[in-house]
């Protein structure tokens, strides 16, 4: 079942587009992740479809609601988490959770939920004294308070340290199995590939792909990278062998790039055949990062400073 | 949803108790300078007062104190930190709407305010016999007045400030002069005739003036001066700080 349905939305700020013309769907029991560098109009995306901000032109709806004209009901569906709030430093852990609570018709034990993050015994605490990862939880803990649909999470793991981090997606994980669909901004690539089952790339304003983690990152066609140490002076067989790109050499690493399997069984094959003893054998298949790094390398190669004044937001 | 409304304003009540700063300048520090000052001179009639005792006169001078504590530190520092910590965005997203997050804020400072000038009146009853002369009605309205104008320009602070430590620093530039060159806590008759005439370009010199004639049994129209300017200020800075207001 379709849970969001975002079709042609645009964001504008003044002069500026933020979000331009985009479209995409999230499913029921989906973990639906967002990416793209700052600025490519993430956040605004997400505050439009939570009814935080309202759209310039296009439809968004959350379970068949319009966020924006009938946001007093889609508020006890959907959980928020917004990026980097804070909260008042001299409040109590289950002062703000009792507080939440009483704002739903039907809330969540929040003693369950401070037992799921393993804050329960930080109950009493006052908020300023909660590490950067325990006030990430309690904000994961007052978004869940509704006994929401559908969560949205901006920036979850910024500034965390990488043992919270993975504990976070452990939970979000564990949060889909419920029956939860959660759409997440990051800008963590390896955060999405954890735990995303489908990501849309944002940059600029638009979607500029959308899929599976696989779909995406072989929609870019990138190289896989694969190297290894070996005295070696002549590269040039190398170059000419199935599937192979470019062939550098720094002292005695050599580094091939190239595209698919056969690319890396040609190399094998070849190092093999030429009984060439090699170590430190890596290889290096594209991922999201990749692209991520080559849509930025792009940018820059290809559109120089006149990119920087292009719709950011 | 009634319930929530209920539990904010009683976790913002709470939260206020917490802020040692207010509360100290709120409910302690007065009584503590009632108790110096009525210590050191007693509550004897002095000609400089018109006749009437330290106590008398310093009692609803103090009230200057009161409503500038609330009015200009704790009331816009907590909208600014509270926007600067998106808490009010928070909200939005919640069936609650942040406007009741500053209606509970603005709530909660009115009583604090009120409860820190009864217990300065208490202290000064008890301790020191203090009289007073005026009626409940044109104190109460005086008050209320004073209240509204000096809150007003606390919004406009936290309209104008772009950010938490912004707010802080001007809220200091205009508290502290507001404390000492008003009358609020070193009595106007005792200054010089220039700083009599700087002290009444500061709202709450007005404050402090109307209060002492009220309190003191004058009529209210004898301060309609003090009163317009009290007015005069609360009615541009409520416009400018609603135009400057900004949830995020």
């Amino acid at each position: 079942m379709c849970m969001i349905t975002v079709n042609s939305l645009t964001v504008k700020y003044k002069d500026l587009c933020a979000v331009d013309n985009v479209s995409f769907n999230v499913y029921e029991q989906e973990i639906f992740g967002i990416v793209g560098p700052n600025g490519a109009g993430k956040t605004s995306t997400v505050e439009c479809i939570e009814g935080l901000r309202r759209a310039y032109s296009g439809t968004v709806k959350v379970m068949g609601l319009d966020p924006w004209k009938e946001r007093q009901k889609l508020y006890g569906l959907m959980g928020v988490q917004l990026q980097d709030t804070a909260y008042q430093d001299r409040v109590r852990v289950w002062e703000l959770c009792d507080l939440f609570s009483s704002l739903y018709r039907d809330p969540a034990l929040y003693d369950e939920l401070l037992e799921i993050m393993n804050l329960n015994d930080k109950k009493g605490a006052y908020v300023a004294s909660l590490s950067g990862g325990q006030k990430q939880k309690l904000s994961i803990v007052l978004a869940l308070i509704p006994n929401p649909r559908v969560v949205f999470l901006d920036e979850l793991t910024t500034g965390l340290d990488p043992h919270a981090r993975r504990q976070m997606w452990d939970l979000l994980l564990q949060l889909r199995e419920r029956g939860l669909t959660i759409v997440l901004v990051s800008h963590y690539m390896d955060e999405v590939e954890a735990v995303c089952d489908r990501v849309a790339i944002m940059d600029r304003g638009r979607i500029i792909s959308m899929g599976s983690i696989n779909e995406v990152v072989n929609s870019f066609n990138l190289k896989t990278e694969i190297s290894f140490s070996a005295s070696l002076h002549d590269t040039g067989d190398i170059e000419g062998l199935t599937g192979v790109v470019s062939v550098a050499r720094k002292r005695d690493v050599i580094k091939v790039c190239g595209h698919g399997d056969e690319c890396v069984a040609a190399v094998l094959k070849y190092l093999h055949d030429n009984r060439i003893a090699y170590s430190n054998l890596a290889v290096k298949p594209p991922d999201l990062e990749a692209v991520f790094l080559s849509l930025t390398g792009y940018t820059l190669a290809e559109e120089g400073d006149s990119a920087k004044g292009g719709g950011r937001g | 949803m009634k319930s929530g409304l209920i539990k904010l304003a009683v976790l913002e009540f709470k939260l206020f108790t917490r802020n040692f700063l207010s509360m100290f300048f709120l409910l302690v520090f007065p009584s503590l300078m009632l108790l110096l000052f009525g210590g050191i001179y007693g509550n004897e009639p002095e000609p400089i007062f018109g006749g009437y005792g330290t106590v008398d006169v310093s009692v609803p001078a103090y009230a200057g104190i009161i409503v500038s504590v609330t009015g200009l530190m704790s009331l816009p520092l907590a909208v600014c930190e509270y926007r600067e910590k998106k808490i009010l965005k928070r909200f939005q997203a919640t069936p609650l709407s942040p406007a009741y997050v500053i209606i509970s804020q603005v709530s909660v400072n009115l009583l604090m305010t009120i409860a820190g000038m009864l217990l300065l009146f208490l202290t000064g009853k008890i301790v020191f016999n203090m009289r007073f002369m005026g009626s409940v009605l044109p104190v109460t309205a005086v008050f209320l007045l004073s209240l509204l104008s000096v809150f007003s320009m606390g919004f406009l602070i936290a309209g104008l400030a772009p950010s938490m430590r912004a707010a802080t620093a001007i809220a200091n530039l205009v508290f502290f002069p507001m404390l000492f060159l008003t009358g609020a806590t070193i009595p106007i008759e005792l200054m010089p005739e220039l700083m009599r005439n700087i002290a009444r370009f500061f709202p709450v010199t007005h404050v402090v003036k109307a209060m002492k004639a009220v309190w003191l049994g004058e009529s209210i129209s004898s301060v309609y001066s003090s009163l317009l300017v009290l007015g005069g200020v609360m009615l541009p800075c409520f416009f400018l700080s609603l135009r400057l207001f900004r949830w995020e």
